[in-house]
């Protein structure tokens, strides 16, 4: 039961991480009508942003998170008229001309990542930010800050999005461009403004995943935006491409189904058997649990 | 003598002037050389069988496609090749073909997205809409997707409301919709015509079109066949021959 309860919290705060994720990848599908799956790329930056703020400010834990989430945003922001400028010349929206810009961004993160930071090796994050001592041990299980802190922020985030994309003028139309762009562009809502505004809101999302991660993982490396990326798309494509509720599900179960079987199987195999369990969900429903959005 | 001037300028002045317009899909000629004008407290008509060019013409004013050649002017300005969503601002506004309301999002959303820019007067509009539209105060909390066709034709009028237009736009609002509910649609419109809107309105629906409207453009394969009072076409051998089944 201990060890139940322990890897249930362990999902959750994971889960949380990938839900952010997939939020934010959903709206960047769906607003800005890009493919980013290299988004949690951009998020692992944010964390080696994190991370040399933290060691240039003697641990400023404040300072460290605003670079983090600064980072974030300006660099959707950078690699947003890129992709505007795509849609541009094609006249229309190109998931494949996106995916390729996505996928370029993703690689060059990961260069840059394994040459000009700690020498390719990977980054600890200190005490500040994960958390020191455990916070109560049961037993055999310790419950550190971090996780507490981790999933108290996800849900704090991941409520405020919704109530965000439910309750205000943005949200309002980031809900009429997802449904019907042409549509929304009649009535007068300006798409590339509004574009603009998703930008920054993943970017937010994506700078505060970050500062999750630090809390969860305690280490990043330059490849843990390839690996994450791909859980992302396959959470975001086992929901249903473009639907914000599913990925809400569909990420935390993610996160519980890992933990479990890290708990109980083995912490090796976690990987494998969250893809087979998407693998079987997929084949028995192509257009995802929730169904498509896009 | 200057003050006179302007005052006659004024009433001659239209409200669209929409001058030569040739707008194009590809090698497809949508318009050629369209030119029509609506005055302040009118309700102008475009009649046009299917193909005719009149959702072209439509959404060529409000900025959705650019025209190859020709002007559009709103209030003496020139707006081809302006932003939809600035066009919007400045008073015009488009009742798509098919109402195209966000099925997805609740009747207040959708007429929330009508006020998108003009969000600081949305109770006093929300109110006139509601007074003029009391079903969608009732069903305001109900998803889009539950309306009937009419009750959606009226949520894509009083969304467009909802942004303080001057210019009404309406593309065919009687498609698919029951004979009494195109009466009433038309009502609406008269309604809204008399409390100060300008209205432009495109319809296959000539006879009932022409009955609401003061004055029409026949639209036939991209070109302007034909123009007039309501009474001088609705008595045009022409036009009674291929629009009004007589
Ligand atoms: N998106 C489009 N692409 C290519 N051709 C189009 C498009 N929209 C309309 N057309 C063509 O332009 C002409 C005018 O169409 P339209 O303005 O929709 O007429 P109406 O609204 O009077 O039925 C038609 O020949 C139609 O086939
Ligand atoms: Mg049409």
């Amino acid at each position: 039961m201990q060890v139940f309860i322990a890897q249930i919290l362990n999902g959750l705060s994971i889960g949380s991480v990938y839900v952010l994720l997939v939020t934010g990848f959903n709206l960047l599908l769906l607003v800005a009508m890009i493919i980013h799956f290299s988004y949690p790329q951009v998020v692992v930056f944010s964390m080696y942003i994190i991370w040399l703020v933290l060691k240039m400010t003697n641990n400023n834990l404040l300072l460290g998170i605003l670079a983090g989430v600064s980072s974030a945003v300006l660099f959707n922001f950078i690699s947003a008229p890129l992709f505007q400028k795509i849609m541009k010349n094609r006249e229309e929206v190109d998931i494949n001309a996106t995916m390729v810009l996505s996928m370029a961004i993703g690689w060059i993160i990961t260069d840059v990542l394994s040459h000009a930071f700690n020498n390719g090796l990977p980054i600890q994050f200190p005490e500040e930010i994960t958390g020191s001592r455990p916070l109560f041990r049961i037993g055999l299980i310790s419950i550190l800050p971090g996780q507490v802190w981790a999933l108290s922020i996800g849900i704090i985030v991941v409520s405020g999005f919704f109530i965000l994309l439910y309750k205000t003028k943005a949200g309002r139309a980031f809900r009429a461009i997802a449904e019907d762009p042409a549509g929304a562009r009649l009535v007068g809502i300006p798409l590339v403004k509004t574009g603009f505004q998703s930008y920054a809101l993943s970017g937010v999302l994506g700078g505060l995943t970050a500062v999750l991660l630090a809390m969860l993982f305690h280490s990043a490396s330059p490849g843990l935006g390839e690996q994450v990326s791909h859980k992302v798309l396959a959470v975001s494509i086992v929901a249903g491409l473009g639907n914000l509720t599913g990925g809400l599900v569909v990420g935390l179960a993610l996160g519980i189904l890992e933990a479990l079987v890290q708990g109980y199987i083995s912490g090796n195999w976690s990987n494998a058997i969250a893809f087979v369990v998407m693998l079987i969900v997929i084949m028995v429903k192509p257009k995802g649990l929730f169904g498509m959005k896009v | 003598m200057e003050l006179n001037r302007t005052l006659v300028d004024e009433k001659k002045t239209p409200m669209l002037r929409v001058e030569e317009l040739s707008v194009s899909y590809g090698q497809i000629h949508a318009l050629e050389k369209v030119s029509i004008e609506v005055y302040p407290h009118e309700i102008v008509v475009l009649i046009g069988a299917n193909g005719a060019g009149k959702t072209t013409l439509l959404s060529s004013i409000l900025g959705v496609k650019a025209p190859t050649s020709g002007n559009v002017f709103f209030e003496g300005k020139k707006i081809d090749r302006v932003p939809v969503d600035r066009n919007v601002r400045e008073g015009i506004c488009l009742v798509p073909e098919g109402r195209g309301v966000f099925a997805s999002m609740s009747v207040l959303d959708n007429l929330l997205l009508g006020a998108h820019h003009n969000l600081v007067n949305k109770d006093k509009n929300l109110a006139r809409v509601y007074e003029w539209f009391p079903i969608l105060k009732k069903r305001k909390d109900q998803v889009a997707k539950t309306l009937s066709g009419g009750e959606r034709q009226m949520l894509a009028i009083a969304r467009a409301l909802m942004s303080a237009p001057k210019l009404i736009m309406v593309d065919e609002p009687s498609i698919g919709l029951a004979p009494i509910i195109v009466n009433d649609i038309f009502d609406i419109l008269v309604m809204l015509n008399k409390e100060g809107y300008t209205v432009l309105l495109s319809e296959q629906n000539a006879f009932k079109a022409l009955k609401c409207a003061h004055r029409g453009y026949v639209l036939e394969t991209g070109t302007i066949a034909l123009s007039g009072t309501s009474s001088l076409l609705l008595n045009d051998p022409g036009v009674k021959a291929a629009y009004l089944g007589a």
